[in-house]
């Protein structure tokens, strides 16, 4: 792999990512929503809830049956913890959205614009294309998420009055789920864009058709908030697994139809 | 420079190019004529190694299509039917990428875009988007841009169609210059008249090719020479004296007009000219004719519709 191509191709992704007020907005505005609601949950409802330091855990029964070590927990205490891991979980679609929408516009754009015949005749390889678009859009919502993340948990230091709440936070497996699962994740849009965009010819297109590999990701925080599911370290890596899995399924599909001559002749 | 034998591409049942022989020489132009989905711009594509031929050979610079794909992508520059420019980039931003992909280090992209913007007059525009400017600017920049890495081989599809004339000139004088440079220039066109005042050979192509030379043989071969005698007034004494000159022949009568086919215009010219004035005539206009290529070409294509 020429390293001075994937570099060539990477900056020119980002010189067209600053400027591209909609990418702009794609990548700022999920980390800001996503970190700024619990934020704004935790320090509203956290007092409220802790006033209630006195009431019955069992409104939380399902929950504290999958974690039992929550039984000594206030009500307060357990009410902030699930709120808290359910918009964790959320953190999860950072990767997904912002990967997406990259993506999309990285290859569907380009498709749009007709630039991809000028760049294909240059001595670049498809591999080393593929990648560098791969990485122009993960490397953003991955570090977009991260930053996210830990303005969250710094933030929510101040925040989040009980001892006990807060090092929930920094659990394992949301070590898990930010270091693997979220890389990942943002390689399945990354892939999805991919395969998507051999059919269609148009940047909203992918994003919502790309944007329903979003719903596992809110059924399993609806799933953990209800007491469904208990998301622990195991869950995450088997998840992590599984993901890993299909992203490698997914990118052999588009490493096939990301040839120069399907590009040229096939893509629609 | 490039050679191609019975190239031929196929897309599932659709025959895009058909068993195509060429030789085009270093240095020269090379017209490539022919109606829309005639195969031009897959046979560009096939010697660009964009796509991959599904028999025959080819070669370009010397290296063979298929085996050093590569090597030849980077001996060569495109200039694409759409220009392919990232609009939210200035022009230098633009180039400056293409210049890393061809390997060009910070020394020479910087020598290479400010000369190439200078020489298309676009140097003064440099920072705005490409997205501002006018198609004629863009055109010209995608030429730069299949120029930055000094190919031996320049492949131009279609490279002043949508152009205004002042515009679509600049880059025809831009393309003879490039000839005066030694490259080899393979030009894919519909513009007649471009083809005729640029090539050095033309090949009209309809999946196969029809016909192959240069523009002046593709006439003669075709219409044969013709010279135009105008007269004062044609005359039965004028036409008679023609008639006993047995290799003036096809005498056509437009008006005051003869339109004489001659195999041998500079010797057999005098000889009909002495045999009107004889005949009476007054002569007012003497010239050998050209055919268009317009006329040539319409003529092959009617060949090749009968043909099929």
């Amino acid at each position: 792999m020429n390293l001075s191509h994937v570099t060539a191709v990477l900056r020119r992704e980002m010189q067209e990512i600053v400027k591209s007020r909609g990418l702009l907005l794609a990548i700022f505005l999920p980390p800001f929503f996503i970190t700024l609601i619990p934020l704004i949950a935790v320090a509203i409802l956290g007092r409220v809830l802790e006033s209630e330091s006195g009431g019955d855990a069992g409104d939380f029964a399902q929950i504290v049956q999958l974690m039992p070590e929550l039984r000594t927990w206030s009500v307060g205490e357990v009410a902030m913890f699930v709120i808290l891991q359910q918009f964790l979980t959320f953190f999860l679609m950072m990767p997904l959205i912002i990967s997406l929408s990259i993506a999309a516009q990285s290859i569907v754009g380009e498709k749009q614009n007709k630039s991809l015949e000028p760049l294909l005749a240059t001595p670049i390889k498809t591999g080393e294309l593929l990648f560098a678009k791969g990485l122009a859009a993960m490397l953003p919502a991955v570090l977009a998420t991260w930053a996210a993340f830990i303005i969250f948990i710094v933030v929510g230091r101040f925040l989040i009055a009980s001892e006990r709440v807060f090092f929930a936070l920094l659990d394992p497996k949301w070590l898990i789920a930010m270091l693997v699962l979220a890389p990942l994740l943002s390689l399945l849009s990354v892939n999805i864009a991919v395969v998507l965009s051999a059919r269609v010819n148009d940047t909203r297109a992918v994003q919502q058709i790309g944007g329903f590999v979003v719903l596992p990701i809110v059924l399993l925080g609806v799933a953990q908030t209800t007491g469904f599911i208990l998301l622990n370290a195991l869950t995450f890596v088997i998840g992590a697994i599984l993901i890993g899995v299909i992203d490698l399924l997914i990118l052999q599909l588009g490493v096939r139809l990301f040839q120069r001559e399907k590009i040229l002749t096939q893509w629609k | 420079m490039i050679e191609t034998q019975n190239l031929t591409k196929t897309f599932d049942k659709f025959t895009a190019v058909e068993r195509l022989t060429l030789d085009v020489q270093a240095g020269e132009i090379f017209a490539f004529l022919g109606p829309n989905g005639a195969g031009k711009t897959t046979t560009m594509r096939m010697l660009a190694c964009l796509v991959a031929p599904t028999s025959g050979q080819a070669s370009v610079a010397g290296l063979r299509v298929g085996q050093d794909d590569d090597a030849i992508r980077a001996r060569i520059g495109i200039l694409t039917e759409a220009p392919g420019l990232y609009e939210k980039l200035n022009a230098v931003q633009n180039l400056d990428f293409f210049a890393r992909l061809y390997g060009l280090d910070a020394a020479q992209r910087e020598k290479q875009i400010k000369r190439y913007l200078e020489i298309l007059g676009l140097w003064e525009r440099r920072a705005e988007p490409v997205g501002n400017f006018s198609k004629g600017m863009k055109q010209k920049l995608s030429i730069a841009r299949a120029l930055l890495h000094e190919p031996q081989v320049v492949f131009l599809d279609e490279p002043t169609s949508a152009l205004d004339p002042e515009s679509a000139k600049v880059v025809r004088d831009f393309i003879a210059a490039l000839k005066g440079e030694g490259r080899t220039i393979f030009l894919c066109t519909h513009n007649l008249d471009e083809a005729d005042r640029l090539a050095d050979h033309i090949g009209v192509i309809k999946k196969r090719l029809i016909q192959v030379d240069t523009p002046e043989n593709l006439r003669r071969r075709l219409y044969g020479q013709r010279v135009l005698f105008r007269v004062r007034e044609i005359t039965d004494a004028q036409m008679d004296a023609l008639e006993g000159l047995a290799f003036a022949r096809d005498v056509q009568r437009n008006g005051a007009a003869l339109s004489i086919a001659l195999d041998d215009p500079p010797n057999m010219t005098p000889l009909v000219v002495n045999a009107l004035v004889a005949a009476g005539a007054a002569l007012q206009e003497v010239r050998q004719e050209r055919a268009t290529l317009e006329e040539v070409y319409l003529d092959l294509m009617g060949q090749e519709n009968t043909a099929q």
